[in-house]
């Protein structure tokens, strides 16, 4: 019996210790709620969570005060399983315990941008980039550091067309693939003479042989590829192992690990494979991003993506979408200082007047015109060979970027 | 009538009403609405400990998984298409909010009627299938539902979803907590509703339905219809749950209707009792405690607790069926029941129904091939009011398929029936009782867990004029009314059988003749004026015969013909006034035995 109030007691002090105090000893707390996909898209999840959390401890480190208090940051997790509906219970629970801000990868933020801004409560999407999700006017609570589908369309077809190429243009029919398809149509109104195809990908299917045979009868000689990870690798295994060595861009869904795990069996399949995603690096050169990778490494560990190079060397992931994360607690941690408080609806608006350094170098930060984190011009081109990709050099910007490391030898 | 006069009337009705309530009100109606006052109180009692709009969309899904019992208690149905019906509901509501100004509570019905649509039409589908073809089937419609959502972003709103504007409930803002008090109040109406049927004869004829459905088609319960419309029914109120949760929500969700909404809605309503009107309701908070549970495993393995929710919802479910143990509510209940006083059984006389005029059946050349073989062949005989016809003849030689050509189970190639001046030819089973013509199955066929008196009220509905779904509902004066006679005309029917001291025993307690002679109580309690008897005396020991004898031939002083299938020659000697030899279909020998 003794022993039974006794784990009570210490439940009790635990549940106690645990529940969202704004106030610690002299230091007072500052909740942001990570709402992502932990169950459905783990990788995602973790990556977003691990940014915001490694800005939180570096923010405390630095002790972030504000006025005569001491600021530190607490992350509450949230899985939004994908589900809309689950967003909103997340945002509505993250809002019951007075978070500063959430942070998402952009599930549901059609519906629960309403129920933050009720509060001045700004939401970041760090993950997904379609065009509609963000819009200074109608929703001023609703930032976005990550590459806009917008910007990754018309970059692509900035850098294909040149080279004279014929593209099909291959969208899967999951939500992804089709708001991929729209911005491709705006991107490509101009110049249809260059597109041989316009093609939708089954995402459930299990073999796309069919799909890429209609696009090489139509002449293409470039497949641009805007779908899921696991549909991107089932469509370069129809193409290769058919013997078309046809060229293959797409979206930074290339980057995720899925993708080289699925053709681990044919390295040589994913050689060539070109993408655009956001820059890692800025004009500072390595500096600041070897400074997060580094930072973030030592918190979390290496991502291993699950494949070695040709040499025995494991592969690692850079932590890239985790810059964005990361990025937008400095930005909000400026904007508590330029606010000299918490008032939500001060920070909010500071949230339009600051900027910080991001982990790649870049000064992030929005205004009242353009809630955009990662401008269209900062997209790149890489390009994969040996399980490890690598900046083209042959589109400008590109070219001007550093190879970050990938592999860690055992 | 004039205004005053129906005034008066009415407050009248209201007071009989409000007497009757209270001379019938239980402990079981006391736990009921302490139950409810809990449930009322939850969001102040639980503090912050569960947040409010967590358990606005738990009572939500207390709402829908009510509305299923409707299908699983009362029709014996396991529908995997509730899910379904709440999407269907969700979606409507939230096009409706999006694209008219009309009214929150009007977008919510819009969407309970297109769901209630969608299960009037599932449930027409499914309606003669077994529960295992119905289950199915309905977890096909629901992949429909679910694969359609994903395939039409138009529809669906896409990953996004379909955002809907909030608007004024019922004149109130609408906050998670007047959603959850909305919720409460219109799952306690549900499960109200739900006791009403459940004891009225729509509930009472699904609940024989379930449980024999060759005796309650005998009987002419109209099965495929009651099935139809508890499928609407259920339908209705996942569309009512799915129409305003999706306000609570702010978007209608695509990915928050799929399959596993179904299976977890039927195992809350397996798992709290499908025959109980707060089972449902307790099965969604076991869910509820198993989602705390799958998150403390979870946390433990470093995972989400969502990858651990189904897993243990489907142990829970295979506990339950596997080891036959009783739903969450009965068990409690029974566990209650032992040390609760019990009730004294309330006295009903004997009432006997309208005369329904002597008819002679004649049936003229009444021929069925079963593919190459000729079951019954030019067979014409008639039946004559107080007299009994025995049929007989060896195993095969098409007995049993006149009966059912009689009955309508099976149509006739050609031939013609005629009750009186009736031409019941094509007419369906049920219809042939109403007009006075009633069979009792060969083998034991009754309805396990009712009672004989349940038994024999199925037979008096097949009467009854004001027992429709609303007058149940509503418990309307003539509805009662007609109740106090279906009592008393169940009781005469079971004295007639020598068995109105056996009333309120559940027909698995009786013994194998007493359940014979209880399915005549149960077709005599249809007041017939043609009762056809397969094998009454199957099974029988020598003093049941004895007692069955004297039974028939009180029935044919009534003046009811009897057509009587029967093997025991002692029994046919005794009671038939002729007998009609069959052989390979045809009648080769008529044999007067007396004369009335």
């Amino acid at each position: 019996m003794r022993a039974l109030a006794a784990i009570l007691v210490v439940l009790a002090i635990v549940a106690s210790s645990c529940g969202s105090s704004s106030k610690s000893g002299s230091s007072k707390t500052i909740l942001i709620g990570v709402d992502a996909p932990f169950s459905q898209s783990p990788f995602i999840g973790n990556t977003i969570a691990n940014g915001v959390q490694l800005a939180a401890d570096q923010v405390a480190a630095q002790d972030l005060r504000i006025g005569d208090s001491s600021y530190r940051i607490r992350v509450l997790r949230l899985d939004n399983a994908l589900s809309p509906s689950q967003a909103v219970s997340d945002t509505r629970r993250a809002l019951r315990e007075h978070a500063a801000a959430i942070v998402t990868d952009g599930t549901g933020v059609d519906a629960t941008w309403q129920l933050a801004a009720k509060e001045d409560v700004p939401i970041c999407i760090t993950y997904q980039g379609g065009s509609r999700l963000v819009d200074p006017e109608k929703r001023p609570n609703v930032f976005r550091i990550a590459p806009t589908d917008h910007g990754l369309a018309f970059r692509l077809a900035e850098y294909i067309v040149p080279k004279g190429l014929k593209v099909a243009l291959l969208t899967d029919d999951s939500d992804y693939g089709q708001a991929g398809k729209a911005e491709l149509e705006d991107a490509f109104a101009t110049l249809s003479k260059s597109v041989a195809a316009r093609i939708t990908l089954p995402a459930n299917a299990n073999d796309l042989a069919p799909q890429v045979l209609e696009a090489r009868r139509s002449g293409a000689t470039a497949l641009l590829v805007w779908a899921r990870p696991a549909v991107l690798a089932k469509t370069i295994a129809a193409a290769r192992s058919s013997g078309w060595n046809v060229p293959v861009f797409s979206t930074p869904a290339a980057e995720d690990p899925v993708v080289r795990q699925q053709l681990a069996d044919h390295p040589s399949w994913v050689d060539g494979l070109t993408f655009a995603s956001g820059r890692m690096t800025a004009e500072l050169g390595t500096g600041p991003w070897s400074t997060f990778a580094a930072s973030y490494e030592t918190a979390y560990g290496p991502t291993y993506v699950g494949v070695r190079t040709r040499e025995g060397q494991r592969v690692t992931a850079p932590p890239d979408y985790a810059m964005y994360s990361y990025d937008f607690v400095n930005v909000l941690a400026a904007a508590l200082q330029f606010a000299k408080g918490t008032d939500r609806k001060e920070v909010l608006a500071a949230l339009n007047e600051v900027s910080a350094h991001g982990a790649n170098g870049d000064q992030r930060g929005f205004n009242e015109r353009s809630h955009e984190g990662v401008v269209d011009d900062d997209v790149y081109f890489a390009r994969y060979r040996d399980m490890t990709f690598r900046p083209v050099s042959d589109d400008p910007l590109s070219s001007t970027l550093p190879v970050i490391a990938e592999t860690q030898t055992q | 009538m004039s205004t005053p006069a129906a005034a008066v009337r009415t407050g009248a009705a209201l007071r009989e009403a409000a007497v009757t309530a209270r001379a019938n009100w239980s402990i079981t109606a006391s736990a009921a609405v302490l139950a409810g006052a809990l449930a009322a109180i939850a969001p102040l009692v639980l503090g912050g400990a569960v947040a409010t709009d967590t358990l606005a969309s738990g009572a939500y899904l207390a709402l829908a998984a009510t509305g299923l019992g409707f299908c699983v208690g009362l029709a014996g149905v396991p529908s995997l298409a509730q899910g379904a019906f709440v999407g269907t509901g969700a979606f409507a509501a939230a096009h409706m909010l999006r694209h008219t100004a009309l009214p929150a509570e009007v977008c919510a019905l819009v969407g309970a009627m297109a769901a209630a649509l969608l299960g009037t039409a599932a449930g027409f589908a499914v309606r003669s299938l077994d529960p295992v073809r119905v289950a199915v089937g309905t977890w096909l419609l629901s992949w429909l539902v679910a694969l359609s959502l994903a395939a039409l972003p138009w529809l669906s709103g896409g990953a996004q979803g379909l955002v809907v504007p909030t608007r004024r409930l019922f004149g109130l803002n609408p906050t998670p907590l007047v959603h959850y008090e909305l919720a409460v109040l219109l799952t306690g109406l549900c499960a109200l509703a739900f006791v009403a049927l459940r004891r009225g004869p729509f509930g009472l004829d699904l609940a024989a339905a379930a449980r024999h459905r060759g005796a309650a088609a005998a009987l002419g319960v109209p099965m495929e219809r009651l099935r139809v419309a508890a499928f609407g029914a259920s339908a209705f109120v996942g569309g009512l749950a799915g129409g305003l949760a999706v306000q609570l929500d702010v978007v209608a969700d695509p990915t928050a209707y799929g399959p596993l909404l179904s299976f977890e809605l039927l195992v809350a309503v397996l798992v709290g009792g499908a025959t109980a009107a707060l089972g449902p309701s307790a099965g969604v908070i076991v869910l509820g405690l198993i989602a705390l549970a799958a998150r403390a495993l979870g946390s433990l393995a470093s995972v989400s607790g969502s990858r651990f929710q189904p897993m243990l919802e489907a142990l829970l479910l295979l506990a339950v069926l596997t080891t036959g143990g009783s739903a969450l509510v009965p068990a409690v209940w029974d566990l209650a029941r032992r040390f609760l006083p019990q009730r004294e059984g309330r006295h009903v006389a004997a009432r006997s129904g309208p005369a329904r005029p002597a008819e002679t059946l004649r049936a003229a050349s009444l021929t069925k091939h079963f593919g190459p073989v000729t079951a019954v062949d030019e067979v014409s005989f008639e039946l004559r009011p107080g007299s009994i016809t025995a049929l007989v003849g060896p195993n095969g030689s098409g007995k049993t398929t006149i009966l059912r050509l009689l009955s309508g189970a099976v149509p006739a190639d050609s031939g013609s029936i005629e009750l009186g001046p009736n031409d019941l030819t094509t007419r369906t089973p049920a219809e042939r009782v109403h007009a006075g013509l009633v069979r009792t199955l060969q083998a034991r066929a009754y309805f396990r867990e009712l009672t004989a008196r349940e038994h024999a009220l199925v037979g008096v509905d097949r009467t009854r004029r004001n027992g429709g779904g609303f007058r149940t509902l509503f418990s309307t004066p003539l509805f009662r009314a007609e109740n106090e006679e279906a009592d008393g005309r169940a009781v005469a029917a079971l004295e007639a059988l020598s068995l109105a001291p056996r009333a309120e025993r559940p027909a698995s307690e009786l013994t194998g003749a007493e359940q014979q002679r209880l399915m005549i109580a149960a077709a005599l309690a249809t007041n017939p004026a043609v009762l056809l008897l397969d094998e009454p005396s199957a099974g029988a020991a020598a003093a049941d015969l004895e007692q069955l004898i004297g039974l028939l031939a009180s029935l044919r002083a009534r003046g009811i013909a009897i057509l009587l299938v029967e093997h025991n020659q002692a029994l046919v000697h005794a009671v038939a006034d002729d007998v009609l030899e069959l052989e390979q279909g045809r009648i080769v020998r008529r044999t007067p035995r007396r004369r009335n």
